[in-house]
């Protein structure tokens, strides 16, 4: 598997950039519904992501997350999946361009700057807790896709607002299937999410790690509450529009706050070496 | 007789004489439409006046346009338009202007394609004219006027006018208010088919609004109008409800699409009814097409939250926007149209070849035969069939490299010359007319 990484690190964002750029034509041909290759490249990127993965895995002894560059490369590939999952789902091609440079973008600082782990390094944590980072990952990934659609949705409600049937109005799908793509996502990133913090507080009580005392814990819990109002709102309140897409961008920035809190300005367990 | 390449190549003989919205004025239109009964009493004259091997006659709101394929005329719009003054009694001729065209060899066919594919339509690229013009084959196949030419060239032009549809986009995006107003609340609100349509105004623009809706699959509608006896008569063709003007702000929080086309001096919705029935409708989005002229929509609803007020001026800039997507097309559909022609034309040019082949193989043949048979006395009995086998043999292997690029001719830059050479060498013309006519 160890000969194998350094290709598939350097097709990874090949293949990323591939995508990028048939979703680019896509989108800018207004002939196009979305293309065909777009969706074949990225699929075959998404495996060769998930191959990469495991191939890291299986070389170190543990899951690929030691590093804030294998963060970027696992919050890439959740992106990508999550964007694939939600383009199945309701057959909308022509937002693709929106999510996927971010995806190439990370993976090129990934494959750039990241694999500096030594192989076979013993791993730090028991597996559950790896497991707890992959939810967290994977659920930051689902939030960011989120609020990609949440950008989205403000832009068209502008745009039709104010009677400026622009491109962009042209090539968007309808305003209440860019909602329902924002809420979508954000459920998804609700369960992964979730699914870390108990994890996460199971690891702290056997560990004996106090987590009362570390921000990042009360950031990403009151991001989720945030976050899982905003799709109640939708699903019991009835919220539709900018109303709700606020909701859930105030719960993605909290979220997204909470990481740069943790890494940049104080001490914890959480912060990326 | 000549082709674009500059060789000889069989006529088809086929030309278009008529007139359509660009040359004529809406009246003289309307008294030219034609029914299928005078269609066939057209395509009757044109083969047994005229001499026509096929016709066809293309007849709708926007053109009246007859087709014919062999006929022996010498000023074919002047038989055309006593043709239609004969079964219409319009005098075209007496008007002192001139509303007939006429297209010949290749034109004629380019314009045909032209038509199908919607380019020469008033509304570019509108979908209706392939129908009718698939209409118009049938009905000249059953009046006995479309024969095998006919058939494969109104086949070329369908084929064409799909591949326009399918690989271009002439047809896309709105090209009336009431379609654009469709394609807006399809933009904002997903889905139609769960959706309610209040119209305000039972008029002629409520009506075709309504239609449209229709046919994107709603299915629940109100009507609320000051004249009831109208809304109901709309009513009829939509199975909506209908209410009084006074019920609106009741109505209104169940209805996701307000269409108004009303004819009131002031504004029919005001923002505080508007306020309320977001209220009680939980925010969800509602969305307001206000058809008339003055606008029936106070202009302060627009500010409220998820509420989409949409004018006139709105769905004209859609309509224009797809208008100029639409022109954008036009030089992909040409492409398209020059290459069903020059596929069309190779067809019909294939039909002279085929015959000259087998009359230039029958000749060498018959020279041959005619040869064994004036020398058979000279061989024994018993060594007649290898003679016959070899003269054979040496016919096959000297026909073999012509026959086969003679086959080829018709898909060959100069093929044609080539296959007319051939005819004037060996002497085969009078055989090549006969098959050519046998095939037709």
């Amino acid at each position: 598997m160890q000969p194998l990484i350094p290709l598939l690190t350097t097709i990874l964002p090949a293949l990323y950039a591939l995508s990028v750029a048939a979703y680019g034509r896509a989108y800018a041909d207004e002939a196009s519904t979305g293309g065909r290759w777009g969706p074949v490249a990225l699929r075959v990127a998404v495996l060769v992501h998930l191959l990469y993965l495991s191939a890291r895995g299986v070389t170190e002894g543990h899951l690929p997350l030691a590093s804030a560059y294998d963060f970027l490369s696992a919050t890439a590939l959740s992106l990508a999946a999550v964007y694939t999952y939600l383009e199945l789902r309701q057959g909308v091609r022509t937002t693709g361009i929106f999510v996927l440079p971010l995806v190439f973008l990370m993976q090129v600082i990934s494959s750039a700057y990241g694999n500096t782990v030594p192989a076979s390094q013993p791993p730090l944590f028991p597996f559950w807790f790896e497991l707890h980072t992959m939810t967290a990952v994977l659920g930051y990934g689902a939030f960011f896709v989120s609020a990609i659609y949440g950008v989205l949705f403000l832009l068209l409600y502008r745009e039709i607002k104010a009677n400026r049937l622009s491109f962009f109005f042209r090539r968007m799908p309808p305003l209440e299937t860019l909602g329902r793509m924002n809420v979508s996502a954000a459920s998804a990133g609700l369960v992964l999410l979730g699914l870390a913090i108990l994890m996460g507080i199971g690891w702290a009580r056997m560990a004996n790690v106090a987590l009362a005392k570390d921000p990042k814990t009360w950031l990403t819990v009151g991001a989720w509450l945030l976050l899982g109002f905003a799709v109640l709102a939708y699903h019991r309140l009835g919220w539709r529009g900018p109303r709700a897409v606020y909701a859930s961008l105030a719960g993605f920035t909290t979220l997204l706050l909470s990481r740069v809190v943790t890494d940049l300005f104080v001490r914890s367990f959480h912060t990326w070496r | 007789m000549s082709t674009a390449a500059g060789t000889m190549a069989p006529e088809l003989g086929f030309f278009c004489v008529g007139l359509n919205h660009e040359t004529s004025p809406l009246e003289i239109r309307d008294a030219l439409v034609l029914s299928d009964e005078e269609v066939g009493r057209a395509i009757r004259a044109l083969r047994e006046r005229a001499g026509a091997s096929e016709a066809l006659v293309i007849s709708t709101c926007n053109r009246t346009e007859v087709y014919a394929r062999g006929a022996e005329l010498p000023n074919p719009p002047a038989f055309v338009a006593a043709l239609l003054q004969e079964i219409k009694g319009l005098d075209l001729a007496g008007s002192g202007k001139s509303y007939l065209y006429t297209y010949r060899e290749p034109e004629s066919i380019r314009h045909l394609f032209r038509v199908a594919c919607g380019l020469d339509s008033q509304i570019l690229g509108e979908p209706q004219i392939t129908g009718q013009v698939k209409d118009s084959l049938t009905l000249a196949g059953k009046l006995g006027g479309s024969g095998p030419v006919m058939e494969r060239l109104l086949d070329a032009a369908l084929r064409c006018a799909k591949r326009a549809r399918t690989e271009t986009g002439i047809g896309r995006g709105p090209v009336s208010s009431a379609y654009a107003a469709v394609n807006l609340a399809t933009k904002v609100l997903g889905s139609l088919a769960d959706k309610k349509v209040l119209l305000i105004g039972a008029g002629e623009m409520a009506g075709l609004a309504a239609c449209h809706f229709m046919e994107a699959g709603i299915a629940q509608f109100m009507v609320a109008n000051r004249s009831r006896e109208r809304a109901e008569k709309l009513s009829a063709t939509i199975a909506a409800r209908v209410i009084s003007l006074e019920a609106i702000p009741v109505a209104l929080p169940g209805a996701d699409i307000v269409v108004s086309a009303t004819s009131a001096q002031e504004p029919v919705v005001r923002e505080a009814m508007v306020r309320n029935a977001m209220k009680i409708r939980k925010n969800r989005p509602l969305l307001f097409l206000d058809l008339a002229v003055p606008r029936d929509v106070d202009p302060h609803v627009a500010r409220l939250p998820n509420v989409f007020v949409h004018d006139l001026d709105a769905l004209g800039q859609l309509v224009a926007q797809s208008l100029a997507q639409r022109r954008a097309e036009v030089p992909k559909v040409e492409a398209i149209i020059e290459a069903e022609m020059a596929r069309f034309l190779r067809w019909h040019r294939s039909l002279a070849v085929k015959p000259t082949v087998t009359a230039f193989r029958s000749h060498f043949e018959e020279i041959a035969k005619e040869e064994l048979d004036r020398h058979r006395g000279r061989f024994r009995p018993e060594d007649h069939a290898a003679l016959e086998a070899l003269v054979h043999g040496i016919v096959q292997k000297l026909l073999h490299r012509p026959t086969t690029r003679l086959s080829r001719a018709d898909g060959e830059e100069g093929g044609i010359a080539r296959v007319d050479a051939v005819r004037d060498l060996f002497g085969i013309d009078q055989e090549d007319r006969d098959a050519d006519r046998d095939a037709r």
